[in-house]
């Protein structure tokens, strides 16, 4: 069985530092990191919460951020392979974590792992994800074209999110149109043949976009056969 | 709505448009030969098609003076579109030549008007105009695709499920987007709701009755 973590110097230094810290405020920092971890983006403490930590676990700001980035990577490799808690245990005592913490460790990741797994396994990531459903069924009476119609409508509406929710828009070298680019941690790339030296930039929050579709009752009646098969498709798998 | 043919009970409701007066007035110096070129134009006109060539080319053929012809073409034009807004199931052809024979259309005339109103391209008229009106964009392709995550950068083995769909609108837009399999059975699940609610409805008395 590959080993989890190996034991570099800054692993070394953190384990350290680790088994110096007394084992009650040790659980407690092991659970609330077991919390965060699915939330990949997001910082764990906040800044006053370090500042704290850095105190109550005489630690300066450097060795604390040691240890929970240790901790953290402890825990993310052994979500990543998934590992028995008695084997998480034995792999940190191999690389000289005193055996309270890495029994803290095995038991924290016992009572929290199985459901973060779960999270994860639902954290996909796509440009857009399908959030919402909501629809309205109608009854069209008539229209400029069509007098005494009596035809069933139905309005679907489908929200969807975009999953990067700063959107840049980015002027191309005409001036009316613009294209959109997702701009995550990198600079902002320019269009190759864009003469214009600044961009004028609008930083947009694009929460949900909806789509709104209408149905008369053949199409609708269409739509769910082809949704049917699709269910026919995610049954096999199981 | 009762079957006598006052009046009132026209398919052109109470009151007879303007131009349908005048046309009536003016029809009686119209060949068959010039009225079928004319009709052929309104009905590509109904459809949406550009006839101005066409237009210009009979008025320029014709005896009859610019103004009479244009009440005439105008008339004939409302005449049409008035005719196929009405559902065929409500309105008769036996009924429709009645109400022209009120109006003192020639009979040849109302023949060549009916077969526009009651013939086989009725259905691909009603299309076209049905065409212009407002409506919220519907669904011209849908295309999609189940996927299985087998690993991601947090987990070694995910084996997840999930859906990918592509739709395009009738408005040009386009969406492709991810469906989780939890959203997917809302999905369907609202849809087959609706369906439901929809033939709860159709199936309502207030339906079938006829108007």
């Amino acid at each position: 069985m590959t080993s989890l973590i190996k034991e570099t110097e800054s692993i070394k230094e953190a384990v350290t530092f680790i088994n110096a810290i007394d084992v009650n405020k040790f659980s407690r920092l092991i659970s609330r990191i077991i919390q965060k971890l699915h939330l990949k983006g997001e910082r764990t403490f906040s800044e006053e919460e370090e500042e704290k930590l850095q105190a109550a676990l005489s630690l300066d700001k450097q060795a604390l951020s040691l240890v929970l980035e240790t901790a953290a990577f402890m825990l993310e490799q052994a979500v990543y392979h998934n590992v028995k808690p008695a084997s998480l245990q034995q792999q940190l005592e191999a690389i000289h974590l005193n055996p309270d913490k890495a029994e803290v460790f095995s038991q924290t990741w016992a009572t929290a792992g199985p459901e973060l797994v779960e999270k994860l396994k639902h954290s996909t990531f796509a440009p857009k994800k399908l959030e919402y459903v909501g629809w309205q069924l109608n009854l069209q009476m008539a229209q400029s074209s069509q007098a005494k119609l009596k035809s069933p409508s139905a309005v679907l509406q489908l929200g969807l999110r975009n999953e990067d929710s700063e959107v840049m828009l980015i002027p191309s070298c005409s001036q009316t149109s613009w294209t959109l680019r997702n701009v995550k941690q990198l600079g902002f790339e320019f269009a190759d043949s864009c003469e214009r030296k600044s961009a004028e930039k609008q930083r947009l929050t694009e929460v949900q976009e909806n789509a709104f579709i209408n149905f008369n009752h053949q199409e609708l009646l269409d739509f769910y056969n082809k949704l049917e098969i699709v269910q026919g498709q995610l049954d096999s798998l199981t | 709505m009762t079957s006598s043919h006052s009046l009132d009970s026209s398919f052109l409701g109470g009151r007879i448009p303007p131009e349908i007066e005048s046309m009536s007035k003016n029809l009686k110096d119209v060949d068959q030969e010039m009225f079928r070129k004319i009709l052929k134009a309104v009905v590509s006109a109904l459809e949406g098609k550009d006839c101005r060539e066409v237009m210009k080319s009979i008025a320029e053929s014709s005896t009859i003076p610019q103004e009479r012809l244009s009440h005439i073409i105008a008339g004939m034009y409302r005449v049409l579109s008035e005719a196929i807004r009405i559902p065929t199931a409500s309105l008769k052809q036996e009924a429709f030549r009645d109400d022209l024979r009120e109006l003192r259309i020639p009979e040849d005339f109302i023949t060549d008007f009916s077969s526009v109103v009651f013939g086989n391209r009725r259905a691909a008229l009603d299309a076209a105009t049905s065409q212009n009106d407002p409506h919220l964009p519907t669904l011209e392709d849908f295309k999609w695709r189940v996927d299985v995550a087998i690993s991601t950068s947090s987990l070694a083995r995910a084996l997840q499920p999930s859906v990918l769909m592509q739709m395009k609108l009738s408005d040009g837009t386009f969406h492709r987007f991810e469906v989780p399999v939890s959203k997917f059975n809302e999905l369907r699940y609202n849809v087959a709701l609706i369906l439901k609610e929809m033939n709860d409805l159709e199936k309502r008395n207030i339906l079938k009755i006829q108007d």
